[in-house]
Parts: C-alpha cells; structure tokens; sequence
C-alpha cells in the first residue's frame, strides 16, 4: 500500500514513463501477432474478400493476455498484481486510462477500485460503529465519480444509513468487533462465538468466520455472477483480491479432507470467478468477443472488425474453433468431425452484431433491420393481406366480418362493393350486375388498391423467400438423417466405400450454407436501392437458387443402384458449382461494399441516405 | 450447503431475536419477531408510525419472510395490510435499497454501500423503513399513483393515508 501513495519515482521520470506507453502500443500490436502464431485455428489458405481475419483463442490465451496486461500495470505503477488486477478491473482494463488517472491522483484510484482504504479519517476499527463513517465517506467519493452518480445526491443520506448513527449497537456486537477479538470473537454474521474459530478479514480489519466469508464468495459467484466481490462490512467499500477469493476456495494443500460437497462447491467458484474475470476482460475489449454458444468457453479475437465503421462494409462472421454444444465436443480432431452430423456443428457467429449464425453476405445493420421488420411486421401484413381490402377511395384497410357486399367506408363514407370494389351507385338495387368483369370504375379501384398494395406485396415476397429458405434450412437435420441413411444405403448396394460416398454429404453440407446465403440476399434484396447494381445482385441470386435448388432435387431423388454412378458424377458437378456460385455472391457482395457499390432504399448507418427514388 | 446454510440462518435468527427482545427498539418504535416458535423465517413486525408524518398514531403490521441462506440473501418485508406509500408496492411489498443485493439493479441506480450486505439485521432495516415512511425516495417510485400524488397534490396525500389509519383503527 505504501507503494501506491509513492507516487514520487513516476512524476520525477516523465521521459521514462513516455518511453513506456509507447513502447506498449507497439507491444499490443506484436502481442496479437504472437498469439496468432499460437493459437490460432488455421484458416482457410488463402482469404477470401468476404472473410475476415481473426484468430480464435482459449481461455488460457485471454488469461496470459490479461496477465500481460496485469504486468505491465505493474511494472509501471509499481503495484502487487492483485492490486493491479483490481485497479485494471474497475477502469475496464482500459491501460493508458488507468495510467493516466493514476498519475494524477493515485490515492483515488484504487480507493475507488476498492483496492485500498480510504487514507483520509481514522482507519475503521470495527465494522458496525465504524459503518456509517465509512459509508458517508463513501459517497463523497463516488459523487466526484462522473455522470453515473447523477441525481444520487437525495439517496446517499437515504433511510440506509442514517438510522444506524442515532441508535445503540447491542452489547454483544461492540465486544465482538473490538480490535482485541482474539480472547472472545463473534462472528457478525452468523453469530458463531466457537473459542477456536477462524476468522478472515481484509485490510480494512473487518473480521468474520472463514466459513461466512466462504458462503459470501460463493454466493456472490454463483448467483449474482460478481467478479468484484466487496468486503461484507456495511459501506466497506474493499473488495477482496484475488489471492484472498483463492485462499478462501480452495483448499491449503495437505489441509484435512473436510465436507467434501462444499469443497467441489468451492473449487466449481473458483474456476467461475475466473471465467467471470476473462469475461470482464473480454467484454471490456472491443478486439474480443466471447463465444455465444453454450458453455463454450473461447474467445474471438477480430481486430479489423473492431470499429462500428468498419461494419459498413464487412460482415465479420468468425468461428471460434470449438464445435458442438457443451465442453466434450470440444478440441475434436477433423476426422472425428467428419462423423458428426449439425450435432458438431461449427461455432460460427457475427463478431459484429448479436446475430448467432452466419448472415453473409448482408452487414450487421441491415440484417438487424431486417430481422427486426421480419419480427414486428409479418404476421400482421400476412393477416392483412389475407382478410382485408382497401377503400378504394381513402385506402383505409377494412375488414369485412359480416353483412352484405354493400360496404361503407368508415372514414370517407365511400359507398362500394365489396366484390368489385366499384362505387355501389352503379349497382342500383341489382348488386349482382357486378358480376360485369370489364366495368371501369371497379378495374380502376382496383388497380389503386393493388397499388397501394403494392408494398406489402413486395415485402412479402422478400419475406416469403427468406422464410422458406429459413425452413428449409430447418429441415437440413432431416435431411441429414436421410442422406446418411442413403450413404450406408449406398455403401451396401454398390461397391462404393465409406470415402467414396462421402460426396452425399458434403453436397448437403454445401446446400446448407448456400441456403444460409440465400436466405439472407433476400433481405439485402430487400432494402438495396433499384437500379442495375441491384439487377445484377438479384442474377447472381438467380444462379445460385437455382443451382442449390437443382442440387437438392438430386439430392432427394431415389438411389438406382444402376444410377449410382452418374448420380455420384452429377451431384459432384453440381456441388462444385453450387459452391462456386456461393462464392461467387458472397465475393460480389462484400466486394460491393468494400467499392461502395450498394445504395439502399432505406437510411442505414455509416452510408449515405437514400436518394428519391420509388421503390 | 442446504442444511449448513439452514443452520446458519436459525443460529442468525435467533440472536436477532434475543437481541431484539432483550434491548428492545429505540423509543418502543417497533417489535419484531417469529410469527410461531416453529417456523424462524416467518416474522411479524409491528411498526408505529414515526412521529410529525401522516404516518403518525397508526400501528402496522409488516411479515419479514427470510430466505434459507439468510443473511447472505435479503428478507422480504410486505406490509399487510398494504400502505399507501410511494416506496411501497401495491400489494404491500416494500421497496427499499437496503433489501435489495448489489447485483440485481443492471441501472446502477443504487450504490453497493447502502445495499444488503450480511452485516445488516432486522433492526437495521426496520429502522430504514422508518425513516423511508417519513421521508419517501421520489426518485425510485414503487406506487407510481402514490408517487405523482405525494409531487403534485401533498395535502391529498397526507389525508388519504391519514384516513387509511382511521380506517384500519376502526375509527
């Protein structure tokens, strides 16, 4: 703690501390170099215009980057690494913010990150007379904290801590936590006065039972997933490193075996409260994201997708190199792979927005646009679309839930047909002459309605397209279970081996993913903005629809053991184009990006607006 | 860690109780205590309302529900029947910072210090709720209909709980 007030040896040697910053920034860039080399997943050879770059990496690696970080803190505030753990934990391991703070004032700092003790006011001798001093001075403090605090002021003089100066302590209570607690000690909390009880205490002095700070640590881990765990005492604002949360879990080694249920209790919190810090740490870096899939436990580091600009035009869509849900499935080797179905599948996801499955080639803010539309919208224009006309005078939409064809409109008081949809007057009392096709009034009613139609109807075909291919792309499962039944099938009825049927699998492997790519051109298709970039996007889309369709066909046709061979021959043609034409879109796409090329027909962040143009 | 945390929790209860019944409440403001023998994570506290408040002459019933791993989790404390408060929920649940645990408010809205933490008791918090009843925190409303009248029409306030009293009083 003396080294921390010690703040001499680093506004003496500004020159050095210069030196330093610089020489990490240069560091942080080697840093993702090495690491790259280490961990990385081997990528695909040579990368393509609609991948990113990014390396994939444990939580071993994430722990030896925030050890590096932890450091280097370390070396240049001169402080424990538990306390610098702690001070990076509450700037957001945000280094130079942290060195700089430091600089001007490094008493604040880490009393705000709980890693020392307020210096100002006496040291707190015993938790409960002690509480409301510390308390009041505790929100002095954080009131200087910045925009957070705003409109606290009423509520730190709130019913909380006021009441506790005005009234007495029990007896019991200021005995116990009198600083000679050695002859007669209480625990605070759960009032165990064993003689032979063992206590804990931060350095702020405030002691309780080993047995209720470990409950405390647990609880705080397991339920309220804290990484920040504070000393028990009321208004102590301290938090427990991490040497402290350790020694509290786990163990002493050669330490007698004791309730071997709370033991495993508490090593399974240590593991979390580290996997909480890594989180922290992660989630505090815009290069990383954590891995979405369940139990999964690694890290994407994405540099290039970093900044919300860069979002306009890549689709940083990254696989984490695990596969399958839950630890086991984990670090399997490619042949092992080969014999998992989606079970094993990728963990692939967007780095760049919350979207947890490939949405290439569409950017992040259109598909969220989109997926947003799709949620609010389609159920209700589906239902419109179905059950309702428009006046043909005001195009309010009207339901027609009973009574004769006579229709008047609510709102303009139009009086139409609701077959023909032209004006009743031309009915007269004998409604049924509208069974006239070619009367001019009901043709131009209804092309107004068709035209005011016209929106919804576009939106459900982008819709219906998308949806359908959402489907199927449900279905592959199925099909997967049917084209292994096929490929054993096969392997039975002709001469064809394991290898050689795999050709089966690895086309509904690709119709997946075109599915996945078409499914998501429909949205782009969509909101792109008409014209002839559009034309050539929607050609592009064509061919690849209609080589995955042609492909499934096959796919789903009945085995000839006759047939075999060319069936073998021409579902491996078609994969290989399928594939090409795949590329072929993802490549234009993000290609168009990168040039500019796409306009929209909607305002989407980090482009220009919409020109006037009609839909 | 049931039955070990179940134990702590009676241990716990009950020295809050000794405590309680043997040193009494500053000013006979309130009693508390378990509402059988049998159960010790039921209470029933008997509140009277602070002096110079609307609340002033009335008695109220709240029941302090414990959770089995008290005190490292918060109690509950309802008031039955129901106050009419601006921190008061209209089922009679209180609202009050100091039962709620550091990790479920995502605003940041209240400050860790003046949360649950074990080292609080009953007393503590019962004296809070006192001094919440005087002075009610506007700014995290549980009664917004409560909270809108106490901001804009204050007398109309003061009259409906006054009246609530008489009521409850039978007078």
């Amino acid at each position: 703690m003396s080294d921390m007030s010690d703040d001499n040896d680093y506004y003496s040697d500004e020159d050095m501390f210069d030196g330093t910053q610089d020489e990490d920034e240069s560091g942080d860039e080697m840093e993702l170099d090495n690491f790259g080399d280490d961990f990385k997943v081997p990528a695909k050879d040579k990368k393509k215009s609609y991948e990113v770059d990014y390396d994939s990496l444990s939580q071993q690696a994430v722990e030896k980057l925030m050890a590096r970080d932890i450091n280097h803190i370390c070396s240049i505030l001169g402080v424990e690494v538990d306390t610098a753990s702690l001070l990076l934990r509450d700037q957001k391991w945000n280094k130079e913010k942290l060195i700089e703070k430091y600089m001007d004032n490094p008493t604040k700092v880490s009393v705000d990150a709980g890693a020392t003790l307020p210096e100002t006011g006496p040291p707190p001798p015993a938790p409960l007379r002690n509480s409301t001093s510390s308390s009041s001075q505790s929100s002095n403090r954080r009131t200087t904290r910045g925009s957070k605090m705003l409109g606290l002021g009423p509520k730190t003089k709130s019913p909380t801590s006021s009441p506790t100066i005005s009234h007495h302590v029990p007896q019991s209570l200021k005995r116990a936590s009198s600083k000679k607690a050695e002859d007669f000690f209480v625990c605070q909390i759960c009032f165990n006065d064993a003689p032979n009880l063992q206590t804990l205490a931060l350095d702020c002095d405030h002691a309780f039972c080993t047995e209720c700070w470990g409950d405390y640590i647990v609880s705080k881990i397991k339920e309220e997933s804290e990484h920040s765990i504070r000393c028990m005492a009321e208004g102590c604002a301290l938090v427990a490193p991490d040497h402290f949360i350790r020694d509290t879990l786990l163990p002493a080694p050669g330490a007698p075996v004791g309730d071997v249920e709370r033991e495993s209790q508490n090593i399974a919190a240590w593991t979390r409260f580290q996997e909480l810090i890594v989180r922290h740490f992660v989630g505090c870096n815009r290069n990383l994201k954590f891995c979405p899939y369940p139990s999964c436990t690694n890290t994407v580091s994405c540099p290039s997708a970093a900044s919300k600009a860069s979002l306009a035009s890549t689709v940083p869509i990254v696989s984490c190199g695990a596969r399958g849900i839950g630890p086991q499935d984990q670090e399997i080797s490619k042949s092992q792979q080969l014999g998992f179905g989606l079970q094993g599948k990728e963990h692939r996801f967007c780095f760049g927005c919350p979207i947890e499955s490939d949405h290439r080639p569409v950017i992040c803010a259109v598909s969220k646009m989109w997926l947003k539309k799709c949620a609010d919208d389609s159920e209700t224009a589906n239902w419109i679309k179905s059950n309702t006309k428009e006046c043909p005078i005001c195009q309010s939409t009207i339901e027609k839930n009973g009574g004769c064809n006579h229709m008047t409109c609510k709102k303009c008081k139009n009086e139409f047909c609701w077959v023909c949809m032209g004006p009743w007057s031309e009915h007269g009392t004998a409604w049924y002459s509208c069974n006239r096709f070619d009367e001019k009034a009901g043709v131009d009613a209804r092309d107004a309605q068709s035209k005011s139609r016209a929106s919804l109807e576009r939106y459900l075909h982008y819709y219906n397209r998308w949806a359908n291919h959402e489907q199927s792309a449900k279905l592959s499962v199925d099909l997967y279970a049917k084209t292994e039944k096929k490929m054993e099938d096969m392997q039975i009825t002709s001469a064809l081996t394991w290898i050689e049927v795999q050709f089966m699998k690895k086309a509904v492997e690709e119709v997946e993913k075109c599915r996945t790519t078409l499914k998501w051109t429909y949205s782009m298709a969509y909101y792109l903005a008409k014209g002839n970039e559009k034309e050539l996007f929607e050609d592009n889309q064509r061919d690849l629809e209609k080589a995955v369709e042609d492909l499934s066909e096959l796919l789903e046709s009945p085995i000839e053991p006759d047939t075999i061979p060319t069936l073998r021959q021409s579902v491996t043609n078609k994969t290989v184009y399928v594939q090409k034409r795949n590329e072929i879109v993802l490549e234009d796409t993000a290609n168009g990006f990168l040039e500019g090329r796409w306009k929209w027909n909607v305002a989407v962040d980090g482009f220009d607006d919409p020109e006037e143009t009609v839909l | 860690m049931a039955p070990t945390g179940a134990a702590t929790a009676v241990r716990r209860l009950m020295t809050e109780y000794k405590q309680l019944t043997a040193g009494g409440s500053p000013d006979g403001m309130f009693t508390a205590g378990p509402i059988t023998e049998s159960d010790f994570f039921t209470w029933e506290a008997l509140i009277s309302g602070p002096k110079d408040t609307p609340f002033e002459g009335g008695v109220f019933a709240a029941k302090l529900t414990f959770p089995q791993d008290y005190p490292l989790s918060p109690f509950k404390m309802k008031f039955e029947p129901p106050l009419f408060h601006p921190n008061i929920y209209a089922d009679g649940t209180v609202c009050i910072s100091i039962l709620h645990t550091p990790g479920d408010d995502p605003t940041m809205y209240e400050q860790a210090s003046e949360r649950w933490s074990p080292v609080q008791s009953v007393e503590k918090v019962i004296l809070s709720v006192i001094s919440m009843l005087a002075e009610p925190n506007l700014e995290s409303g549980a009664n917004i209909d409560c909270c809108k009248l106490y901001r804009e029409n204050k007398p109309e306030y003061e009259r409906l709980v006054k009246q609530s009293i008489r009521e409850q009083l039978g007078l």
